[in-house]
């Protein structure tokens, strides 16, 4: 036979070899693309939620020395004292402002101290009486609209109908500034307290605790009766119509829209059951019912890719049925079951819809002390706080979005470990 | 004796030709073993609270092992008592007839090899002996099985003791993702067998000599069962067996995932087996059929063709099928 024969074959190998790594190469870089794109739109996110919340972590303090005037004191009801027009008042004495017959200077004054100063005020009195007729000073955040100014995001050039500071009170709070009566300090009372209209007081830590209460009524009753389901279905159930009907069903609500579930909570938990609306009672059972279908799903999965030659190796050994599920199979399957049920914990804590309709967008100020108490959630936070007017609670909506993100990464993080425990090889 | 095919020396003439009764050389297990302790009082035990076995059975696997050579004496093939004994056994899935009226008498303390082309049934009769065909949805047995003169097909009869009773090895080594121990003790263990961690213990340590793999693993008893090598693994899951102390062991096709050393290592094991255990072979491998049972049932298309002892069956076979499959005309 001759060489040409096989140096054509040859070529048209090398040929085809070209093309084949061209192909691989081209495929490489697509997925390069696609994580790159993927990257950049989390970053973008991530950077607008940071460059717009980070604002709200920290808030400036005034201190003032505040004379306790036995004169407008009630010793009796320290707290009735209108110590913002007092300190209001003393304070345009100190920057000379004297003609001030009709009060509009001095309320003025008084809108850019926070209500949290009258407490405080009240709090010294009732804590020491012996302060009255001397003088003292005080601690209190500034309000929202001159904590914006400190912060730069109101200025001067604002025009004048998109803020609620005039020109007067900028000076004054330039001069208060460079008396160096102000401090930028952590802005705690974001942790420490629940809603509140005031942004300056205004805190997660309510819809935190309110979200934290419902996932944990959501996992108590989501996990087992979810893993329990899926288990009876893939283990011990027949296979007939009845079942493979249950089956499309579970597969039909795992697509239901989550306000669906909202509206089933308010016919039944709220008006036939009449649970107490905007409980985190009332809430963990919508969400559980939202997240059931997931985790059954999931389960059933991690269930169904067990090996087989365990289940016979148990039975084998003479395990009954549900020695050889809950010794062998489950204990298997207890990564994927981990895997479903971190995503739908995950996918309930972010939920708003279903409890925009049971009563967890109304504002409620305290921070929930049991099951049934009234209280928000971080997301319909997110949701109130976006909606409102004062232009401080913007700031604050991102923040309320990183503490949602935070709240669910350390979530996930421990789920993960969990599950890494569970994690076996055979 | 002569094999006209797969004939392998080494194992022909120490294996088989020797048999239990007249080799001295060969370990008397338990009593060897392991100290008096487990071995001759725990099968008294286990059979007291046994469902099926009348109480004469029950002395006589009690006894030493040199007491009870006599019954086996199988060394030319011929049979100890019938243990199982299978009449007009058919096995559907659905509408599909797997099996056909299967009469066969299986004998204690013997190697039964079933033999047959892919698909022929043996494996599923196999499965029929410890009721793991209730398992698959869709399947129905109907004939009888008996096991020591007691139908295992009625209603009385747990499966699950009667999988305690009957010990299953399978094809693809599949012990269980625990550790070594964890892997042996379960039987034990899920069966209420011991009372406590030394009872425990011991049972595990007789087991995994007895299964031939305690040299090899005595260091490491609590790493994963999972780790060891395929062979043994296998011996692993055959210790995992014995160690509820069953009368039978079935083993489906227990060498087609192992190396030529590994195989011949367990089939070592199943002739030593032998001694105490009745032990039913599914074998894909007539040179196995033929180098570890005393007897043969060959299969074929769901019918039981033909049985008898393993040398007849090879050498001077009644029916044209056999002959025809054991010298590779199909199958």
């Amino acid at each position: 036979m001759s060489v040409a024969p096989v140096k054509a074959r040859t070529d048209r190998l090398q040929a085809g070899l070209k093309a084949r790594y061209a192909r691989e190469r081209r495929f490489k870089l697509y997925g390069v693309m696609a994580i790159a794109v993927a990257v950049g739109f989390l970053l973008l996110l991530l950077g607008r939620i940071i460059e717009q919340g980070h604002t709200a972590f920290y808030a400036h303090e005034l201190t003032i020395p505040v004379y306790m005037d036995p004169a407008r004191i009630d010793r009796t009801y320290p707290q009735g004292t209108n110590f913002q027009l007092l300190v209001a008042e003393q304070q345009l004495a100190r920057f000379g402002i004297t003609d001030d017959a009709q009060g509009t200077q001095a309320t003025a004054m008084r809108t850019l101290l926070s209500s949290e100063l009258k407490f405080r005020a009240a709090a010294m009195i009732r804590e020491n009486p012996a302060l009255i007729g001397q003088t003292v000073p005080v601690t209190a955040p500034v309000s929202d609209e001159a904590d914006l100014y400190y912060k730069g995001e109101i200025t001067a050039e604002t025009p004048s109908d998109q803020r609620r500071v005039s020109d007067q009170q900028m000076a004054w709070l330039d001069q208060l500034k460079s008396d160096g009566a102000v401090q930028a300090k952590f802005n705690s009372a974001l942790f420490q307290n629940g809603d509140s209209t005031e942004p300056e007081q205004a805190g997660v830590l309510g819809a935190v605790v309110g979200s934290a209460l419902m996932l944990l009524v959501t996992a108590l009753i989501a996990i087992p009766i979810g893993v329990g389901a899926a288990v009876y279905l893939e283990e011990f159930s027949p296979r007939n119509r009845l079942t493979d009907l249950i089956e499309v069903n579970i597969n039909n609500l795992a697509a239901v829209p989550s306000i669906v579930y909202g509206l089933l909570g308010v016919a039944l938990f709220i008006n036939w059951m009449n649970l107490p609306r905007s409980s985190p009672l009332v809430g963990g059972l919508v969400l559980a019912l939202m997240a059931l279908p997931t985790i059954i799903i999931a389960t059933r999965s991690s269930l169904k890719a067990v090996p087989p030659s365990i289940r016979e190796a148990a039975l084998a050994m003479g395990a009954s049925k549900t020695q050889t599920v809950f010794q062998h199979v489950l204990p298997l399957a207890m990564p994927g079951v981990m895997t479903g049920t971190i995503i739908s914990m995950a996918h309930a804590l972010g939920e708003t819809a279903p409890l925009l309709l049971i009563g967890m967008v109304s504002f409620v100020p305290g921070i929930p002390g049991g099951l049934t108490e009234p209280t928000g959630a971080l997301p319909s936070l997110v949701y109130i706080w976006e909606n409102a007017s004062e232009r401080a609670f913007h700031e604050r909506t991102a923040a309320a979005i990183l503490v949602l993100l935070a709240f669910m990464i350390v979530m996930n993080a421990a789920a993960i470990l969990l599950r890494r425990r569970f994690e076996r090889r055979w | 004796m002569k094999l006209p095919f797969f004939h392998n020396p080494a194992k022909a003439s120490d294996g088989r030709e020797g048999g239990a009764s007249d080799n001295p050389g060969l370990p008397l297990m338990g009593g060897q073993i392991v100290p008096g302790v487990t071995d001759t009082t725990r099968p008294d035990e286990t059979r007291d609270e046994s469902f099926l076995t009348p109480e004469p059975e029950a002395d006589a696997r009690g006894a030493p092992a040199a007491q009870r050579v006599p019954a086996v004496t199988a060394a030319s093939g011929t049979a100890g008592p019938t243990k199982i004994m299978a009449r007009d056994v058919s096995v559907f899935y659905g509408e599909k007839q797997a099996l056909y009226d299967v009469s066969l008498d299986i004998p204690d303390k013997t190697v039964t090899a079933l033999i047959g082309p892919s698909g022929c049934g043996k494996s599923t009769f196999l499965r029929t002996m410890n009721r793991m065909n209730d398992t698959i949805q869709g399947c129905r047995v109907t004939g009888r099985i008996e096991m020591d003169g007691n139908d295992i097909n009625t209603k009385a009869i747990d499966p699950v003791l009667l999988r305690a009773q009957v010990g299953m090895v399978f094809q693809k080594p599949n012990p269980f993702p625990k550790t070594i121990y964890e892997n042996v003790a379960y039987g034990p263990k899920i069966h209420g067998l011991t009372t406590n961690k030394t009872e425990l213990d011991g049972v595990v340590e007789a087991s995994l000599k007895r299964a031939g793999l305690w040299e090899e693993v005595a260091d490491r008893l609590h790493s994963a069962g999972t780790g060891l090598s395929g062979g043994q693994q296998q011996r692993l899951v055959i210790a995992r067996a014995i160690a509820v102390n069953p009368e039978v062991i079935l083993m489906d096709e227990p060498c087609s995932a192992l190396d030529p050393i590994a195989t011949a290592k367990i089939e070592e094991l199943i002739d030593e087996l032998r001694e105490r255990y009745c032990i039913v072979i599914v074998t894909h491998s007539m040179a196995q059929a033929a180098r570890v049972s005393q007897r043969t049932a060959f299969f074929h298309m769901g019918r039981l063709v033909e049985t008898g002892n393993t040398e007849e069956i090879f050498t001077n076979p009644r029916e044209r099928r056999t002959l025809d499959y054991i010298t590779g005309r199909f199958g």
